[in-house]
Formats: C-alpha cells, structure tokens, sequence
C-alpha cells in the first residue's frame, strides 16, 4: 500500500512540476529584460512602464518585466540578487560609493561606448549630472528620475507671524533661533533615527566652512585632503553650537522620518523650519496640501569667513541612475531599454509627476520645480549626498559618528580624528 | 543524512514487512531532514567558511583572510556592546516575562470560564506583526505627541517624561519592556497548559487535608510546573540572544549603538557596510555566544527536567 502511495505522491509531484512549467513555456518566445527600480509611487510607475510599453512596440518579440520595490526592501533586495549572480538586467541606484562597488566588482556595463554613438542623446544630459556614475572616466549609468538638493524649508506663516526672514547668514539663523525659542517654538523639525537626515546639516556646514574642496579632497585622498582638517573639526562644533541651543526639537535622535516624524512637528507648528531633499514639497504636498499653502524654502545660510559659496548645493542630480548588469543575456536590447526609460517621453512624464530629471532646457511650468532649477543651475557644486558619495562602509561610520555628534556623546575633534583613521584604512 | 536515504536500497529484495519497516521512516524523515539540511544546515556551514573571507558580497573577488576577521571581531567593542545588549534583554525577559506570565495563568487557571474573554485579550500582543508593534510603540513613546509622555504630565509627574527612543540611557530599556510585553502571552499559555495537567483531585484532597490555596500553589502546583518553567527560561533566553525584528523597526540599533544587537549588528555590516565577510563573522560568534550561553543554561538546569 505505501509503495501505492508513493508512486501516487510522486505522479501529483511531476503534475505539479509540468504545471508549474508550462506557463513559462508558453512565454518563452518572448526574451524578458528584467528590470528593478524603487519607484513606488503611481505617477512613477507609470512612467516607466509607458517607457516599456513603447519600447516593446519598438522592439517585437521583447518583453519587459518592470518590479517596483520599496527603498528599504530596495538596498536589501539587489543586494542579495547580485551576490547570488541573478541581478536583473537593468537596476536603479544613486550613484555614489555603493554604486562604485558594483562597477568595482565587475558587474556593470559600461554605458561610454553607446552613449558615444549617439551624442544627441547623451547631450540632453547636464554634464555633472554623469559625476555619480562616472568611475575612472567611464559612464556606467543615466540619470532618470528626479533633482534632489537639501534645502531648509520653513514655515512661511509662522515667520510673518513672529516678523522673521528666511536667514541669509549663520548670524542671522541664529537670531531667527532665538526668536523662536522666546515663543516657545522648536526652530528645526530633525528625524535623526535614520542618521542620513543629519548628516546634511554637517555636509553643509563642512561645505559653507571650507568649500567643496575640503570633502572632495578627502574623500579622493588628494591634495592632502584629510578628514581630520580643521574645517570637519569646525563644522562639528557649530553643528554642535546648534544643539546647545537647542536648535532641535527634542527627542530628534529617536524620531523616524520614515513615517512622518519630523514633518508631524512642522504640521502641528511645534516646529519652524526642516533642512531636506526638495522630494520633501511634494510628500508634504500629498499628505498635508493645506499646510503645503504654506511652504517656503530657503538655502543654507553661510558661516562668517567660510570659503564656501552659499550658492553650494548638496544633494543629487539624477536622484536614481539606471544601469544594466553585465549578467543580463540581452545587453543591447537593454541599454536601449534604458534610453526609453530616460527619453524626453519619460522626461516630460516626471515633470507631469512634479519631478525635474537633469536635463537641459527642460519645460517646467511648476513654480516650485522652476525655483529649484534655478538654485542648481547657479549652484558653482552640487555634492552629492555624503553617505552615497563615501564608500559603504565609511557611509556607515559617516552616519554614526554624525548622530553621535547630535547627541554630544563625541566631540568634534574625535569624531574628526576617527573618521580619518578609518578613511586612511579604506580609501588608498 | 544520507546515509539515511541512501539506507532502503539494502532492504528492497527482502520480506516486504522489512522494507517497509526501514523504508517508512525514511520517507517520512527526508522532507524535514531535507529542508533542515538546505536552510539550517547548510548556511550554517556556509556562514562560517565566508567568515574566512574579506568579500563585499558582489562578484567573485572575495579574498581569503584567514582568521583576520575572527581576530578583529575578538577586540570589536561595538561587538561586544551588541553582544551585552543581547544578555540584558535575555535577563530582563526571564525576569520580567516569567512572573507576570505566571501570575497571569494562575489567575486565568483559577477564574474559570468567565475568563474566556480575557485570555483572547492578553494573547492578542503575539498575534500582531512585530513591525506593526514596533510603528506602533514608536508613536507611543514619541517625545511631543506620545501618549506616555503625555500621560506622565498628566498624573503629574511631567519630569520623568524623557526622550526614550533617542536617548542613549533609555532607547535599549524601551525596546526591552516592549519585547518583554509581547512574548507575554506566549509564556502566559505556556503555563496555562502546564496548570490544565495538574490533577484537579490532589488540589481538592490537598483542600480537605487543610491546606490554603497559596500552600497549594507555592508547594504543589509550582513544583508541577518547573519544568514547563525551565523551558520557557531556555526559549526566552535563546529568543533573546537573537532577537532582532522590534529593535530594527523602533531604533535600527540606534541611537549612536545604545540598542544595537548582535543580529542588528550584523544586518548592518551585511546590508549597509557591504561587508559580507565581515558579517558572515558576526553572525557565526553570534552562534557561537548563543549556543555557549543555551547549554550552559541547560546544564545549570538540568535537574528540573521533566517531561513537559
């Protein structure tokens, strides 16, 4: 009887088997050019698959299987696909440290060779725009999605209110801090569990302190550039003079941005202003359109006797770059793909969606977006964001040693002294 | 375990009541065997041989390094940091989950039907996701909006009220009490099966002889429950040592590391340090400290062994 069982147990296991198979089978006149991006949200999604449908229509027998994945799940995800040699044939990422790890690691393609066959298309492009996906002078992503720079955004109402402009200098910023600390108002709104939301505030400090140079040069380990300069210690005690006087509400080391922590203290006007990345007006667009009404923003003020132009940005031209994999079969079909993806189709499509791709004399009619545009096209540096520029691991320490300056557990000078160690043994 | 499948071939030309004896258990055993073999046994394994490597995790240029990584987890404070979080949330939850999960199910044990309604209650926490909780409890212990802190300034005592999640001093201990209150329950109907199996009529002959309820439960129904209680210290201990889920979503480890686990501690080196070797490290010493501390618990405890 159990042999019976056995031999009925192993019929349905083959049934099943032939099941699963057969709807692949049926598919499989069509190649599949997979593709992984972190775009959840509907305007996105649609934009990219419009971009794969009209790539498909171009291209028959082609068929592309886009996955839509949330951030966090996002980093996880490709990770492991990628260390496991089953990437996806066309990913996104933000350029930077991280990204150069996958090129280091052999497993990008480099895009030069096609873009140099079709300058028209490369030269929509801003040129620095190529700066995070750029290794060794070779280009091995495009710039899709969005510009992002880190801007302070305040509270317009509140500032008439309490007869306050938007500080042009830390002398000033320190005055609006203190009128707004007399009225019992948080002056900055900081969600500092995620670490990334602070590290800003010493990007730019570091920036409007000893100009662009002083992080690019460390970080590249050139022109005797080196973490434990005078100007990261600098930074870190102003960073830290904003603490001590309370610049932040309280409990900003605990507080999760991702679900709203920060934004929460602006809406209920417990807070004044917030330095973010300008995706920042369209959340507060779609989750509070009242408050939005009364959304201004304003760049970084500048520190007396720093060699930084205010005019300095931080932040991403590009926001996600998308790449293919070495691993993918069809590689030309895919970097086609990618120039859909990022066509002027898709590009008018983003800006619909209120996003500014990088590129040159893009439309825009959202006055939001055209006031953006024209920080960055003034702007003589947009760096991109510190943690994505380092590599992992020293994006990481960054991160740490910056919440652990919020929290006066390190003074400037060891977290500048610790940082460099770190960076010597990594960066050669 | 192969020896085991490989095991039926001998007996196949024999009596058939023999093949069959050797080949049921077989056949029942090699699914589980299997599935042990692929997701347990396997990356266990294998966590230990990358642990010899300095690798990123992407492409083929991992690096063997020998014993460099075990050396430098060795002297890695943040390691060890981690690692003492780990015991002080085991023995906070022994302290913590064990009497009020007991007192719990005596009370329950002795209400009787009426406290149907109440056993649904108290079980409810361990039937919600640890990611609900954690989003949850974040809002709770929130400093400006948070209902704890409101309460505290309510009742009048607004000076305690603190930043507890982003606080060095308190982040570790609010994610504790947070743990602690969610594997309640599961410890609550521990104990309750292991009351429902004391004999109702040594209880009713104890009663007759005289004695209190509180002699019959600190002489006779504590001791029926010493096993069921040593295990439930074991499966707190070890859950304990490897906790990971609530402190990634309330804290990420954080602040500055105040929170930071073994295993928060590794997802980080893995996933955002891109040090996949490194990792490999912490999560086999995190192996190793979990399995030293289990069985010298065990073996400290092995006289009250008893079938549970």
């Amino acid at each position: 009887m159990s042999s019976k069982l056995v031999s009925k147990l192993s019929a349905l296991a083959c049934g099943a088997a032939m099941m699963a198979v057969v709807p692949f089978a049926a598919h499989s006149a069509d190649k599949v050019i997979s593709v992984w991006d972190l775009q959840t949200t509907e305007g996105a999604v649609k934009v990219i698959r419009d971009a794969a449908d009209r790539f498909e229509k171009a291209n028959p027998g082609y068929k592309v299987e886009d996955t839509h994945i949330l951030n966090d799940a996002y980093k996880t995800k490709i990770k492991i696909a990628f260390g496991a040699n089953e990437p996806p044939c066309v990913f996104s990422s933000w350029g930077g440290g991280p990204f150069r790890e996958y090129v280091a690691a052999d497993q990008v393609v480099d895009l030069t060779p096609y873009l140099d066959k079709d300058p028209a298309f490369k030269d929509r492009f801003a040129p620095a725009s190529f700066g995070a996906v750029t290794v060794d002078g070779k280009i091995y992503g495009l710039p899709a999605e969005n510009t992002a720079i880190a801007v302070v955004f305040y509270n317009k109402e509140m500032f008439e209110k309490l007869n306050l402009t938007p500080p042009k200098t830390w002398d000033e910023l320190l005055q609006v801090i203190d009128v707004l600390k007399k009225n019992d108002i948080a002056p900055f709104a900081l969600a500092n569990k995620n670490k990334w939301t602070g590290s800003m505030y010493y990007g730019y400090l570091v920036d409007r302190i000893g100009g662009p140079e002083a992080f690019a040069n460390a970080a590249q380990r050139k022109d005797g550039g080196s973490f434990a300069d005078p100007v990261f210690v600098e930074a870190g005690k102003r960073l830290q003079e904003l603490v001590n006087l309370g610049a932040f509400q309280k409990g900003y080391n605990g507080l999760d941005y991702d679900v709203g922590g920060s934004r929460r203290l602006l809406y209920t006007g417990k807070a004044a202003m917030e330095l973010m990345g300008t995706w920042e007006a369209s959340t507060i667009g779609n989750e509070n359109p009242e408050f939005a009404k009364k959304l201004g923003f304003f760049p970084f003020p500048s520190v007396p006797g720093g060699k930084g132009d205010p005019s300095d940005l931080l932040g991403t031209l590009g926001d996600n770059f998308i790449s293919v994999t070495k691993a993918c079969p069809e590689k030309d079909k895919a970097v086609e793909l990618i120039k859909f993806l990022t066509d002027d189709t898709a590009a008018a499509g983003r800006v619909a969606d209120s996003r500014m791709p990088p590129i040159k004399n893009l439309k825009i009619d959202n006055p939001f977006l055209q006031e953006v545009s024209k920080l960055v096209t003034n702007a003589k540096s947009v760096q991109l964001w510190w943690d994505q520029e380092l590599p992992p691991k020293l994006g990481e320490l960054h991160k740490d040693t910056s919440q652990a300056l919020f929290g006066l557990s390190k003074t400037p000078e060891q977290v500048a002294e610790e940082f460099e160690a770190a960076a010597k043994a990594e960066l050669k | 375990m192969t020896d085991i499948s490989t095991r039926p071939a001998d007996g196949g030309a024999g009596g058939t009541a023999l093949s069959l004896k050797t080949f049921a258990p077989a056949i029942f055993l090699a699914p589980a065997v299997l599935l042990l073999a692929v997701y347990l046994l396997y990356p266990l394994v294998d966590s230990f041989r990358l642990s010899l490597f300095d690798w990123n995790g992407l492409g083929s240029d991992a690096r063997f390094v020998g014993l460099d990584n075990w050396k430098k987890l060795a002297t890695d404070a943040l390691f060890w940091e981690a690692a003492w979080n780990n015991i002080l949330l085991a023995f906070f939850s022994v302290l913590v989950q064990m009497p009020i999960a007991l007192v719990l199910a005596v009370v329950l044990d002795n209400a009787g039907k009426g406290s149907r309604i109440l056993k649904i209650l108290y079980f409810l926490p361990l039937l919600m996701s640890s990611v609900a909780l954690g989003v949850l409890f974040k809002y709770f212990y929130d400093v400006t909006f948070g209902p704890l802190n409101a309460l505290l300034d309510f009742v009048g005592l607004g000076y305690l009220a603190q930043d507890w999640l982003g606080d060095t001093r308190f982040a570790l201990g609010a994610v504790i009490a947070v743990v602690c209150w969610q594997y309640i329950p599961f410890y609550m109907v521990l104990f309750m099966a292991g009351l429902a199996s004391f004999p109702a009529d040594i209880s009713e002959a104890a009663k007759l002889d005289g004695a209190s309820e509180a002699t019959i439960f600190w002489k006779m129904k504590l001791p029926h429950l010493k096993g069921t209680l040593r295990t439930a210290i074991v499966l707190s201990v070890i859950g304990a040592l490897r906790y990971f889920d609530l402190i990634y979503v309330m804290t990420g480890g954080g602040p500055e590391g105040a929170s930071e686990l073994m295993a928060t501690y590794m997802y980080r080196n893995v996933f955002s340090s891109f040090q996949l070797g490194y990792g490999s490290t912490v999560a086999s010493g995190m192996f190793i400290v979990v399995i030293l501390i289990a069985s010298v618990l065990m073996r400290l405890s092995k006289r009250y062994e008893t079938e549970v």
